[in-house]
């Protein structure tokens, strides 16, 4: 009774998890532009995908995912043996026990005809399936461990996932410990399915027990013969053996037997026996019902994540759809790291020590926007350079065990943030570069450099904003100090091909080449890192090559657009 | 000889070709190349911002590299000035060595300065060596014209690449040569493809790109030929993208070198990924092949004009 109430409610709190997680697929989103789709356009327009699908040779490729991708764990194999053994022997044991197991009445019990739990090959497999788990789930908390130095993150989540599982697994075998050993779970079986005639039967059925079943009865030792324990065989064979196998073959449970019975006796065996079903119960009860609201979650979502990507590749659908995958994508991922240990950009994150920078970490907050929460604006700016500082190596979407179109996802969040017109300095590195070739978001793009432009314009004095004469000052020490050989021959200026670029390259760039040394002699730093020269500099080093007293000039400039950079992104903090 | 190959970020993903020609051509002397899933980016896209984060990300492929016993092979042009920046700037600043090391030592890495770095031309230029591709070949393409642009970052600054004269710079034309293929004299050849700028500001990067299109084309070029991966994808993927936005103009196609090569070495045009150039088209690849023709026979030449 009480254990179908729980059931009930287990159940409950899981389909309404489900629901509303399957609802988000459609319902959130995060969308550069400001394209509206209402639920029941993304749902027909996801459905209409699927029948093309369904309806096409391209069904041949969800079959092949079903095979590869879902049973063989294809893209977890490719990239690392170890983290694939680990994830199949969590999957196929804890399916195997979820179907075999803990569904027996309704699964194993049809499939096999004569199925007794306690009866070989189950009473053996339950054990053995258990050790795959926990074996599968040691591995995964050596590899979280051992990477901890390689960038990969483990939040609380992570290991609750972790200790969820094994605590299943963990108290299961401590159930059927207590249980091989309690003296009250063998009484009542005896009562239940044995012929013991007398007093005398049932002693050598309890030595016997005692001496090859793992009972724990508090007997004295020295009256359990070799005679008695053969006298109890018969009646074993005679009362248990059809219907239970020798307990030795629940290897796992039975060492859990030994260790744990005597202590189990002393307290009570029935209470203990009674306590840990609860305790195995509500755990598996309550796994159930946690499900949906977390990474485990991804039992449902990355099957379809895989799918969708084994059929589409990278390529996008219609743009309802795109907003959907997007979103099966965000609740397939397992935070399992896999990105971030090889991200590209993985060093620009210990330089910068932004989190954001790495992809994993990207993803966890991401689920935030598509929802629509309000984040502060340090936070706001800190995922919005996390965002920006990717060489679009696209790794990590290749990567993705779930395949996760990440590349997509973090395109678009790129310009989504960018739109809120916070503007962003990075965007003035080559990380553009992939971008401008994309063409993807060209107009936001500009929109999104306009916003630095006007900064730069509010930060920095320009040649015309000055009125006064240039006064003289004593050159500023800046790191490289070349440019105080500077002649001013202009060798730099004509042989730039940036400058030859203008009709009036002076009212374009602000300043020109050797301009910005003369700025530099008479000590106007700021002058020369307002200037819109070294912005359009085209690092091409033919004026640095060029200068006859080797000036470093291109060099030079570098340095002055990160000190222009600094400036700016100190100017923000103050 | 074996390297470990260091692509970047852009060639695994967008220039595929270039490190199957580069591969395919180097097999042919001998030369194996080591795929390391472990390395990272150069750092160059992060120079404009900061230039410690910038170095960093070098040191510790090069460190990755040592670990694994052996030296660097790049492709890259901006890759390859990075690598050597790196190395540069640690040989006179020890105290950022020591600290690169400390944070690099958390994943058991160690940056000595033991690694070599080798652009992939220095390799067929000085390891290799000319004689011995002629010896090698199969082909030649003697009438076909080519407007190599060399990249910035691989010539200069040339205290830090020390990859050739940065003025008159000889491997690459010498190993055109060894082609039979022209490499012409042309404006632009020595100059900024625009990559640097796109993303910051297109209309000036299309226009130093639009510039080394004409004037190829002027010089009567029948493809251009770009080093660096950033120009390969000027030249590309940009060249088309403004061709879409100005209908008519007059596509300048993309042959890279080791493609070039391997054809005259008598690797398939398949392998070595000529029809994945987007600028290419099928006229084009038979146009090469009627070209392909016997080796040139220096010696006979040489015979020829002793006696005369």
């Amino acid at each position: 009774m009480i254990f179908n109430i729980l059931l009930g409610i287990s159940v409950s709190i899981c389909l309404i998890g489900l629901l509303l997680r399957c609802s988000a697929w459609f319902s959130q989103g995060i969308r550069p532009q400001t394209q509206q789709f209402s639920f029941p356009e993304r749902l027909s327009a996801a459905l209409q995908g699927v029948f093309s699908v369904l309806f096409s040779a391209r069904l041949l490729d969800v079959v092949k995912s079903f095979f590869l991708d879902l049973l063989l764990q294809q893209r977890i194999l490719v990239k690392s043996w170890q983290r694939w053994i680990a994830h199949a022997l969590i999957f196929s044991g804890f399916l195997l026990l979820f179907f075999l197991h803990a569904l027996d009445s309704v699964v194993t019990e049809n499939l096999f005809s004569g199925y007794y739990s306690t009866l070989n090959p189950y009473l053996f497999l339950r054990n053995f399936f258990g050790i795959m788990v926990l074996a599968g789930v040691a591995i995964a908390v050596y590899r979280r461990l051992s990477l901890k130095p390689q960038r990969l993150r483990t939040y609380a989540s992570d290991w609750a996932a972790l200790i969820f599982v094994a605590a299943i697994i963990l108290s299961g075998f401590l159930l059927e410990g207590t249980k091989i050993s309690s003296q009250s779970t063998f009484m009542r079986m005896v009562e239940e399915y044995g012929d013991v005639s007398d007093e005398q039967e049932q002693k050598a059925l309890e030595a016997y027990w005692i001496q090859k079943n793992g009972l724990v009865i508090a007997h004295d030792k020295a009256a359990i013969t070799d005679e008695l324990i053969s006298q109890g065989e018969e009646v074993s064979s005679r009362s248990c053996v059809e219907c239970h196998a020798g307990n030795s073959s629940a290897f796992a449970s039975f060492a859990v037997a030994k260790i744990a019975g005597p202590i189990a006796a002393a307290v009570g065996d029935a209470g203990v026996v009674n306590a840990l079903w609860y305790l195995h119960i509500l755990l598996c009860l309550s796994f159930l019902a946690w499900l949906p609201f977390s990474k485990m979650f991804h039992i449902l979502a990355a099957p379809v994540s895989l799918i969708i990507n084994r059929v589409m590749g990278t390529e996008n659908g219609s743009p309802a759809n795109v907003l959907t995958r997007q979103m099966i994508g965000l609740s397939a991922c397992t935070h399992c790291g896999s990105c971030s240990l090889e991200c590209s950009s993985n060093m620009f994150f210990e330089s910068f020590q932004n989190e954001f920078i790495l992809p994993s970490e990207k993803v966890q907050f991401l689920r935030n926007i598509a929802a629509g929460k309000g984040l502060d604006a340090k936070t706001l700016k800190t995922l919005q350079q996390g965002l920006y500082v990717c060489t679009s190596c696209d790794r990590c979407t290749a990567i993705c065990p779930s395949g996760i179109n990440l590349k997509e996802l973090f395109i678009s969040s790129r310009y989504n943030l960018l739109d809120r017109g916070i503007p962003e300095t990075t965007l003035l590195s080559h990380f553009s570069f992939p971008l401008a070739l994309a063409q993807s978001y060209a107009s936001d793009h500009l929109k999104a450099l306009k916003n630095v432009e006007q900064l730069f314009k509010k930060s920095f004095k320009t040649l015309s904003d000055m009125v006064l004469p240039l006064s003289l000052s004593t050159p500023r020490d800046f790191g490289n100090a070349s440019f105080k050989s500077c002649y001013s021959c202009q060798r730099c200026t004509n042989i730039c091909p940036v400058v030859r670029s203008y009709d009036n390259p002076g009212e374009a760039l602000g300043l020109l080449p050797h301009q910005i040394m003369f700025s530099l002699g008479i000590g106007n730093v700021e002058l020369a890192m307002g200037s819109k020269m070294i912005w359009s500099c085209s690092t091409c080093y033919l004026c640095q090559e060029h200068c006859p007293n080797q000036v470093e000039l291109c060099d030079i400039f570098y340095g002055l657009k990160n000190a222009a950079i600094n400036k700016i992104e100190a100017g923000g903090k103050q | 000889m074996k390297y470990a190959f260091f692509q970047g970020c852009n060639i695994p993903v967008r220039i595929e070709q270039y490190a199957d020609s580069t591969e395919a051509v180097l097999q042919v002397f001998g030369i194996e190349l080591e795929r390391i899933p472990e390395f990272n980016c150069c750092g160059y896209p992060v120079r404009n911002v900061d230039e410690k984060a910038y170095i960093l990300p070098s040191v510790r492929n090069m460190a990755i590299a040592e670990k694994a016993g052996l030296d660097i092979l790049v492709i890259c042009n901006c890759c390859f000035a990075s690598l050597m920046k790196a190395k540069n700037v640690l040989e006179k600043d020890s105290d950022l060595q020591k600290e690169i090391n400390t944070l690099l030592a958390k994943e058991g890495l160690s940056y000595t300065g033991k690694t070599e770095i080798r652009h992939y031309l220095t390799v067929l230029h000085q390891e290799v060596g000319t004689e011995a591709i002629k010896k090698k070949l199969v082909n030649s393409c003697k009438e076909l014209k080519l407007s190599v642009i060399h990249g910035c970052h691989v010539l200069r600054p040339r205290e830090i690449t020390r990859f050739d004269d940065s003025f008159v710079p000889q491997i690459t034309e010498e190993l055109v040569k060894t082609t039979g293929a022209k490499s012409l004299d042309w404006r632009g050849k020595m100059e900024c493809c625009g990559a640097a700028l796109a993303g910051l500001n297109d209309d000036l990067s299309r226009k130093l790109l639009a510039e080394k299109i004409t004037g190829a084309q002027k010089a009567g070029a029948d493809f251009i030929t770009p080093i660096c991966s950033y120009c390969h994808l000027q030249f590309d993927t940009t060249q088309k993208n403004m061709a879409a936005d100005q209908p008519g103009t007059a596509i300048l196609p993309v042959l890279l070198f080791p493609q070039i090569l391997g054809l005259c070495l008598g690797i398939d045009a398949q392998r070595l990924g000529i029809d994945r150039n987007s600028t290419i088209e099928r006229s084009h690849i038979e146009q090469i092949n009627s070209q392909l023709g016997p080796p040139v026979e220096e010696k006979k030449k040489r015979v020829r004009q002793q006696a005369a």
